[in-house]
């Protein structure tokens, strides 16, 4: 292995081009910031609509200073956290069912198929009623808009389940509950992280959505109320700390829900999440 | 007298479709005493996979007996392991772990089955490559995994299903005197599902050759050679006199089924 790498350096080293892929991130985030000046600046817009970056910047740093933003972002994440999980599980167990029974998954799948892209929004009156105008119909809305994508992912993915693996699994008289803890579980773990990714997202829209649509506190409410009085530098630091958070959000989950593999040789202490469930 | 390590008594198979039933296997009776290595071999079609399965126990629903050690058994056992024709390593183990699933699945301690996987992938010559995952390794050194995870059930008899098949005619060759190598060492009773003439020759001590569906046994070689062989044996005049053989056999049955097959597709 190490022989045939340093070979390949050995010979014919290519020189190493200067945009690499990580000066090329750099350089295109340098480039949608000079653009937004540069539009800002030009008067093409109403006053204001376009504010100048320091100025959001700077609105940001007022925002993250203050304990009533604070509280705000408590409140959705909290409802995300909710929904996302209650969401995910149900879906996960959902999927599970659906792709271990034909019978189930044939009958119940089509209305899950065809659900699942309809905007959840729809169901926002009748959870109000149902859960109050509090949180309780925010997380009811991201918890429905996340089960979705988990419950048809996974129901996908335990029919792609390598056969093989499945024969060696009975020809070593594994158990039902070691054939889901051995083989299943880890053979479904891609699955479930791109379920937890798209849930995860939509369970933020989900939850910011029905802020906007009707609520006292939360992001979703508080970026409306800057909309309101026409602040718009605080309203999009709102938008724009919305943003951090679901990328926070994606990175971790990539981190930790996937598969062991070559690259946990050198690092082993972040495979050991996943390895104890494998 | 002794007892079989295996005894196949009267086992046969008919398989229900939609129009009617197949008759893939005709009844087989077999004995296949402790440390022989048999190879079943016959053209496409011929019932050598049903067999196979059924003495695995993929299969339940079979008439005739199968016996290990004199003790009839149905469905999946501990006494039986097989080493299948398709990828079967689990890609987010490593070698190591893979090794070892079976002993995980048994409840052996974790230090011990760990040394004896170790042991077994020196067995199969992949020592240093523990911590190497499916990914980073060939077709041959992930079917070698396979056998040495399948060795770690420590089965009575070891069955094999075409475990070369995917790979190229040289790695074949070579694994094949692995495989030989390996069954000396423990003494493994073995059976080889195979439809490769040489493969067959070089490793067994009989040779089953079957007929085309619905499958019997034609005929029961016994190949004569001395122990241990290698693939160097396969210029040998022997050798090449039981591969004419065999092929003498087994020609008629390979051209009914190519027949077969082409009148199926022109039917359809």
């Amino acid at each position: 292995m190490a022989a045939v790498e340093q070979i390949g350096r050995a010979g014919r080293a290519a020189p190493r081009p200067f945009w690499t892929v990580g000066r090329l991130r750099v350089a295109a985030l340098v480039v949608i910031f000079a653009l937004w000046e540069i539009a800002g600046a030009s008067g093409l817009f109403y006053r204001g609509v376009l504010p100048s970056s320091y100025l959001v910047v700077w609105a940001l740093l007022g925002l993250l200073t203050s304990m009533d933003f604070w509280f705000h972002a408590g409140v959705t994440g909290l409802e995300v956290l909710v929904a996302f999980v209650l969401g995910c599980s149900a879906g996960a167990l959902a999927g599970l069912m659906l792709g271990a029974n034909r019978y189930v998954g044939a009958v119940l799948e089509p209305f899950l198929h065809y659900l699942a892209p309809t905007p959840k929004i729809v169901f926002l009156p009748i959870l109000l009623i149902l859960f109050g105008v509090g949180m309780g119909s925010k997380i009811a809305l991201g918890a429905i808009s996340s089960f979705f994508p988990m419950a048809l992912g996974v129901a996908a993915g335990v029919r792609q389940v390598n056969p093989v693996l499945l024969r060696v699994g009975r020809t070593f008289s594994l158990s039902r509950f070691q054939m889901v803890r051995m083989i299943y579980l880890p053979a479904l773990v891609p699955s479930l992280a791109t379920g937890l990714r798209i849930g995860l997202g939509i369970s933020i829209v989900g939850c910011l959505m029905s802020e906007i649509k009707l609520s006292r506190m939360g992001l979703g409410f508080s970026a409306m109320e800057y909309y309101r009085v026409f602040d718009i530098p605080s309203m999009l630091a709102v938008l724009i700390f919305i943003f951090f958070c679901a990328a926070l959000g994606n990175v971790a989950i990539d981190k930790f829900v996937r598969l062991p593999g070559p690259q946990d040789r050198q690092k082993r202490k972040w495979s050991g999440f996943t390895r104890r469930f494998t | 007298m002794t007892i079989p390590t295996l005894r196949l008594t009267n086992v046969a198979k008919t398989f229900a479709t939609g129009g009617g039933s197949v008759r893939a296997l005709e009844p087989i009776s077999l004995d296949i005493r402790q440390g022989e290595f048999i190879s079943v071999i016959g053209p496409s079609g011929c019932g050598k996979s049903t067999l196979m399965n059924i003495v695995g126990g993929l299969i339940d629903d079979y008439e005739g007996e199968v016996q290990v050690d004199g003790v009839p058994v149905r469905g999946c056992h501990k006494s039986i392991g097989m080493v299948f024709q398709e990828e079967s390593t689990f890609p987010w183990r490593t070698a190591l772990d893979n090794v070892a699933f079976p002993m995980e699945a048994l409840g052996v301690e974790r230090e011990e089955r760990l040394s004896r996987a170790r042991d077994l992938l020196k067995l199969v010559g992949l020592d240093g490559f523990e911590q190497r995952f499916p990914s980073e390794l060939s077709g041959g050194m992930r079917q070698r995994i396979a056998i040495a995870r399948t060795l770690a059930f420590q089965p009575r008899i070891l069955l094999m299903d075409e475990p070369f098949a995917a790979l190229d005619e040289q790695t074949r060759l070579l694994l094949g005197d692995k495989v030989l190598q390996i069954q000396q060492e423990l003494n493994q009773t073995t059976m080889l599902i195979t439809h490769n003439i040489a493969e067959a020759v070089q490793l067994s001590d009989r040779v089953l050759i079957m007929s085309f569906r619905p499958g019997r046994i034609k005929r029961v070689l016994e190949i004569d050679l001395p122990r241990p062989r290698s693939s160097k044996m396969m210029g040998g005049e022997r050798f090449g006199h039981y591969v004419a053989a065999i092929w003498e056999d087994l020609r008629e049955e390979a051209s009914k089924g190519l027949q077969e097959m082409e009148r199926l597709r022109a039917g359809g």
